[in-house]
C-alpha cells in the first residue's frame, strides 16, 4: 500500500481532519474502532428496543400488544441482533481494532484496507439482516434458524432469505477481520513482546480470531446448503429425500458454541486487564491464564453438541460431549479464581470499571454455574427451550459479556475520545444496570423452572407466571433507563468532559504510554519491551510489581511515551486512505443480497466485486515503503504469507464440512442417478492429471520469477492458465453431461452434494485462473517491483496449489470411491 | 526446514528447482495412475479405503511439501497450517461419526 509519510512529533490526532470523505476511505484502525462502535451502538439501540417490545407482549397474560407473527420477528432479530451485530462486533470491531495495535506496539494491522472492507462488509451485512423490517417481512425463525423451519415450504416470505444472506454478508467480514488480526498478533509485536509478555486482552482476542477461522466456515457451508434448498430446490434438510434438519444443528452449533467464546473471550481479556490496574498489582499466575485461554479455545470446539442432547444422539455421543463441556469449566474456573487472587491483598480503586469488573465475576459466574447443569443430558432434557436456558444464556452474555464491555468502554475511554466520562453517573449507570439486569433476568430461572417455554407468544393467566413476567419487565426498563444514562455520560463527556491524560488509570500496558487520544501513528518510535506489564516496569521499575507508585518515581501523569526504550526515530510510513473497501462491500452486498429484488442486480454486483477487488491489488502498484512494512518485526515473515497460510487453514475447514456432508449422504438416495452409475472415471482422471500439472507449472513460473527470468515466468504462468481452463472445461462437460442423464441439483442427495462440493471447488479454480491473468498483465505491463511481484506470485501459487490438493482429496473420495456404498 | 523465502528478511535462494519439482510430477504421476488402476480392481474393494486414502495422503503431503514450499520455509507456515487441518480433520471425522450414527440408529 502506498504509504504516506508523517512529521514525526506532529500533534494531530487521528480523530482530526478529513472530514466526511476521510471517514469513508479510511484505513486507520482506530477509526475504524469508532465506525465500528458507532454502528454497533445503533444496533444495540435496535435489539434492545426489540428486547423492550417483547417484554411488553410478556408483562401481563393473554396480551396481544404485538402480534404473533411479530412476536417471531422481534425474538429472532434481538438475538440475532444482539449476537452478530452487537456482542461479537464490539469485541472484534471496536475493542480488538482499536486496542491491539497499541498493546503490541504497533503503527496499525497487517492489512489496513481489509480491516476497512471488514467493517463495510459488517454494516452492509446488518443493513440485510434487519431490511425485512421494511416490508413486514424480518427474519421469524430464531436466532438459531433451525431447519426444517427454514426450508421455503415452512417459510416461503422473504424473511429466511434476508436472514441467511445477511449472516452469508456479514460471516465474510468476520473472517477478513480474523485473518487480519491473526496475522496482527503473530507478525507486528514491538520487539521483545513475546507471547509471554503479551498483555491478556491481546492473548484472548489471538484465540477469539483463531476461532473465528475455525467456526466461521462450517456457519457458511450450513447457509450455503440452505440456499441451495431455498433457491435452487436441493434438500439438504429434507427428511423426504432421505436428508436430515440434524446436519443443520451439527453445522450451526459448531459454529454456534464457538461463538459463544467468541463474545466471551473479548470480556475474559478486558477483565485481565481493568483487575490488575485497579487492584494495583499484576495479575496472578499469567501464564496459567494465558494457557487457559488457548485451553477455552480449544476445548470449545469440540463441546457443540451439547446444545444437541434432545435430538437424541445417543448414549455415546452424549457422554463424549457432557465430559468435554464440564472439562470448559476448568480453564473458566482459573480465570475467576486468578481474578479474585488479583484483587486478594491489593489496593482495590472501585472506579467504574473495577465495579464492572466485580459484577461480571459474580454473574458470570451464575451464568456458569448454569451451563455446566446443562452440560448434564438428563438435566439439560428438563431444561432445554424453556426461560431457564433463557435466564442462563444472558447471565453469561449480558452478567458476563456486556458488563466486561461496558467496563472496557469506561476503562478505554479516556483513550480514545481523550476524555473522562463522569464517575457520579457512571456510579449511577452501573448499579441501575445491575439491579436492572438481576431483576429482568433471574426470575427466568424460576418461570423456566416451572415451565414456561422460551419463544413462549403469550400465556394464560392461571399459569403462575404472571408476577414474575412483570417483575422481569419492570426490570427490562430500568436496564433501559441505565444505558440511557451511558449514553448521557458519553454525550457529556464528548461535549465538555473533563481532558484525559495519557494514563489516566496508572495502566500498565503500552497504549497508556502514548497520549490521549492516539496520533494517526500511534507510536513515534516503535517500543523495545523488556517485560511484562513494560509500561508499568518502565514506570516503576523492576522491583515494582506490587501495591503501586514507589515512593519518589514518576507521576503516571507525567509519563509518556518518551520514557520507554524505543527504537529510533525514523519516518514514520502509514497507509493511505482507500475507496476500494467500501465499493468492494457495496459489490458482495449486491452479488449476494440483490438476486432477492432483480438478478441484474446481482451481476452487476458480482462485476463490481471483481473490478474492485482488481482495481484494490493495483491500487498502489510500486509502494517500495510497502516491503518493509510488510515484513513482520516479531517473525521475519511476510505478513501476506502468514496471511494467505491462514486463509488456507480456514479454507481448509470450509471445504471438510462440504465433503463430510458428501459421505455423510453418500448411498442415501432414493432415486436417480449415483455415483457409482454416472461417474466417468477416464474423463476425470485426464482432468485430474491436467490439475497436477498446471501445479508443476505454477511452481516453475515461480522458480522462474525467482531466479530473475521474467519471460519463462510468464510462459509457465500462461501454461498453469491454460491447464486451469482445461480442467474447468472438463468440469463443465462432465456437469453437462450429467445433467442431460437426469442428474441436477434437486435429483436427490448425491446431484446435490456432487455439484455443490465440485462447483465450489470449480468457483475456486476460476478464481484462481483469474488472479493468475491480472499477474500475467501485471508482469507484463511492469506494474509490480521485483519483490512485490515474486510475493504476489507467491500467494497466487500458494492459492492454486491448494486448490489442487483438495481436489487430490476430492478425486479420491468422490471418484475412486464410487463403489464404496455408504460411508 | 532451511533457509527461507520471499518474504524473510533473510537473503534469497537464487538457484533453480526445476529437478525436484519434475521428480514430484513423476510421482505425482505414478500415484494418481496407481489410484485410477487399484480403483478399477474389484477383489481390492475390501481394503480400497485405506489404500486410496494413503495414497492420496501421500500426493498431498508430496504437493504441500514441495509445491507449497513447506519443505523449504520457515516452520511457522507448518505450525500454522497443520492444526488446521488436523480440526478439519476432526470436523469429517466427528460429522460423520455422529450422523452415520444416527441415521443407523446409534
Amino acid at each position: 500500500m502506498a504509504a504516506l509519510p508523517k512529521e514525526i512529533g506532529h500533534e494531530e490526532t487521528y480523530l482530526e481532519g478529513g472530514g466526511v470523505l476521510g471517514w469513508l476511505t479510511t484505513v486507520d484502525h482506530k477509526r475504524i474502532a469508532i465506525l465500528y462502535g458507532v454502528t454497533v451502538l445503533f444496533f444495540f439501540i435496535v435489539g434492545g428496543v426489540e428486547a423492550l417490545l417483547m417484554r411488553i407482549q410478556l408483562a401481563r397474560p393473554d396480551s396481544h400488544f404485538v402480534s404473533a407473527y411479530v412476536y417471531n420477528e422481534l425474538f429472532t432479530m434481538h438475538g440475532t441482533t444482539m449476537i452478530f451485530l452487537v456482542v461479537m462486533p464490539v469485541g472484534l470491531g471496536f475493542f480488538a481494532n482499536f486496542i491491539v495495535p497499541l498493546q503490541i506496539g504497533a503503527r496499525d494491522v497487517a492489512f489496513p484496507r481489509i480491516n476497512a472492507l471488514s467493517f463495510w462488509i459488517f454494516l452492509c451485512g446488518g443493513i440485510v439482516l434487519n431490511l425485512g423490517w421494511l416490508g413486514n417481512a424480518a427474519p421469524d425463525a430464531g436466532w438459531f434458524g433451525y431447519a426444517n423451519l427454514t426450508e421455503r415450504y415452512y417459510s416461503p416470505g422473504l424473511n429466511v432469505d434476508f436472514w441467511t444472506l445477511g449472516l452469508l454478508i456479514s460471516g465474510v467480514g468476520s473472517i477478513l477481520s480474523g485473518l487480519n488480526f491473526f496475522v496482527t498478533i503473530i507478525n507486528m509485536r514491538a520487539p521483545g513482546m513475546t507471547f509471554m509478555r503479551l498483555p491478556l486482552f491481546t492473548w484472548s482476542v489471538l484465540i477469539m480470531f483463531i476461532l473465528i477461522l475455525v467456526a466461521f466456515p462450517p456457519l457458511t457451508v450450513g447457509l450455503i446448503f440452505l440456499v441451495m434448498d431455498r433457491f435452487f430446490g436441493a434438500h439438504f434438510y429434507d427428511v423426504v429425500a432421505g436428508a436430515t434438519p440434524l446436519l443443520w444443528q451439527h453445522l450451526f452449533w459448531l459454529f454456534g458454541h464457538p461463538e459463544v467464546y467468541i463474545m466471551v473471550l473479548p470480556a475474559f481479556g478486558i477483565m485481565s486487564e481493568i483487575v490488575p490496574v485497579f487492584s494495583r498489582k499484576p495479575l496472578f499466575g499469567y501464564p496459567v491464564m494465558a494457557y487457559s485461554t488457548v485451553l477455552i479455545g480449544f476445548l470449545s470446539y469440540g463441546v457443540w453438541a451439547h446444545h444437541m442432547f434432545a435430538v437424541g444422539m445417543g448414549p455415546t455421543a452424549d457422554a463424549a460431549f457432557a465430559l468435554s463441556s464440564m472439562l470448559i469449566a476448568i480453564p473458566t474456573g482459573i480465570k475467576i479464581f486468578s481474578w479474585i487472587a488479583t484483587m486478594w491483598g491489593g489496593e482495590i480503586h472501585l472506579k467504574v470499571p473495577m465495579l464492572y469488573a466485580l459484577g461480571f465475576i459474580i454473574q458470570f459466574t451464575m451464568g456458569g454455574l448454569s451451563g455446566i447443569m446443562h452440560a448434564q443430558p438428563a438435566i439439560d432434557l428438563q431444561q432445554t427451550d424453556s426461560y431457564f436456558v433463557v435466564a442462563h444464556f444472558h447471565y453469561v452474555l449480558f452478567g458476563g459479556s456486556l458488563f466486561a464491555l461496558l467496563g472496557g468502554l469506561y476503562y478505554w475511554w479516556p483513550k480514545v475520545t481523550g476524555r473522562m466520562m463522569s464517575e457520579r453517573l457512571g456510579k449511577w449507570q452501573f448499579w441501575l444496570t445491575v439491579i436492572g439486569f438481576n431483576v429482568t433476568f433471574f426470575p427466568m430461572h424460576l418461570l423456566g423452572a416451572w415451565g414456561m417455554p422460551r419463544r413462549n407468544y403469550t400465556y394464560l393467566p392461571y399459569m403462575g407466571w404472571n408476577h414474575l413476567n412483570m417483575l422481569s419487565t419492570i426490570g427490562a426498563f430500568v436496564i433501559a433507563f441505565a444505558i440511557l444514562l451511558l449514553l448521557v455520560n458519553m454525550a457529556m463527556s464528548l461535549r465538555d468532559g473533563e481532558r484525559a491524560s495519557a494514563d489516566p488509570w496508572d495502566g500498565r500496558t503500552l497504549e497508556w504510554a502514548i497520549p490521549s487520544p492516539p496520533p494517526e501513528y500511534n507510536f513515534e518510535r516503535i517500543p523495545i519491551v523488556h517485560g511484562r506489564d513494560v509500561f508499568w516496569l518502565d514506570k516503576y521499575g523492576l522491583g515494582a510489581t506490587s501495591h503501586g507508585r514507589i515512593s519518589g518515581a514518576a507521576g503516571a501523569s507525567d509519563v509518556g511515551v518518551a520514557a520507554l526504550e524505543a527504537e529510533p526515530a525514523t519516518e514514520i510510513h502509514l497507509p493511505a486512505p482507500s475507496i476500494y473497501p467500501l465499493l468492494i462491500a457495496l459489490g458482495m452486498t449486491m452479488a449476494i443480497a440483490g438476486y432477492l429484488l432483480w438478478l441484474r442486480i446481482a451481476l452487476t454486483g458480482v462485476f463490481l466485486t471483481v473490478f474492485t477487488v482488481i482495481a484494490m491489488a493495483f491500487e498502489y502498484p510500486a509502494a517500495g515503503a510497502e516491503v518493509h512494512s510488510a515484513i513482520g518485526e516479531s517473525t521475519g515473515l511476510d505478513n501476506r504469507k502468514v496471511g494467505i497460510w491462514s486463509f488456507i487453514g480456514s479454507e481448509s475447514i470450509f471445504f471438510a464440512s462440504l465433503i463430510a456432508t458428501y459421505m455423510v449422504y453418500k448411498g442415501r438416495d432414493l432415486v436417480g442417478p449415483t455415483a457409482e452409475t454416472i461417474l466417468n472415471i477416464p474423463l476425470t482422471s485426464t482432468t485430474t492429471f491436467v490439475l497436477l500439472m498446471s501445479s508443476l507449472t505454477m511452481v516453475l513460473a515461480q522458480d522462474a520469477f525467482r531466479i530473475k527470468s521474467d519471460r519463462w515466468g510468464r510462459r509457465w504462468l500462461f501454461a498453469t492458465i491454460f491447464l486451469g481452463l482445461v480442467f474447468l472445461g472438463g468440469q463443465v462437460y462432465e456437469f453437462h453431461d450429467f445433467y442431460s442423464q437426469g442428474l441436477s441439483i434437486s435429483t436427490n442427495l448425491f446431484g446435490e452434494t456432487f455439484y455443490t462440493l465440485v462447483g465450489f471447488h470449480g468457483l475456486h479454480v476460476l478464481i484462481g485462473v483469474i488472479i493468475l491473468s491480472c499477474l500475467v498483465g501485471a508482469s507484463y505491463f511492469g506494474w509490480f517491483d521485483e519483490r512485490r511481484r515474486d510475493m504476489a506470485v507467491e500467494e497466487a501459487a500458494l492459492y492454486w496449489h491448494f486448490v489442487d490438493v483438495v481436489w487430490i482429496v476430492i478425486f479420491s473420495l468422490i471418484y475412486l470411491m464410487r463403489a464404496v456404498t455408504k460411508a | 526446514m532451511s533457509g527461507s523465502a520471499v518474504g524473510h528478511l533473510q537473503p534469497e535462494v537464487h538457484e533453480s528447482r526445476t529437478v525436484p519439482y519434475l521428480v514430484v510430477a513423476l510421482i505425482l504421476t505414478a500415484l494418481t495412475a496407481a489410484e485410477v488402476w487399484i480403483s478399477y480392481i474389484p477383489a481390492l474393494l475390501p481394503v480400497l479405503v485405506p489404500m486410496l486414502l494413503v495414497l492420496s495422503g501421500a500426493k498431498f503431503v508430496l504437493v504441500a511439501l514441495f509445491y507449497m514450499h513447506l519443505h523449504y520455509d520457515n516452520w511457522l507456515f507448518s505450525g500454522v497450517f497443520v492444526p488446521f487441518l488436523l480440526l478439519a480433520a476432526f470436523v469429517v471425522l466427528v460429522l460423520l461419526g455422529l450422523l452415520v450414527r444416527y441415521f443407523s440408529g446409534f
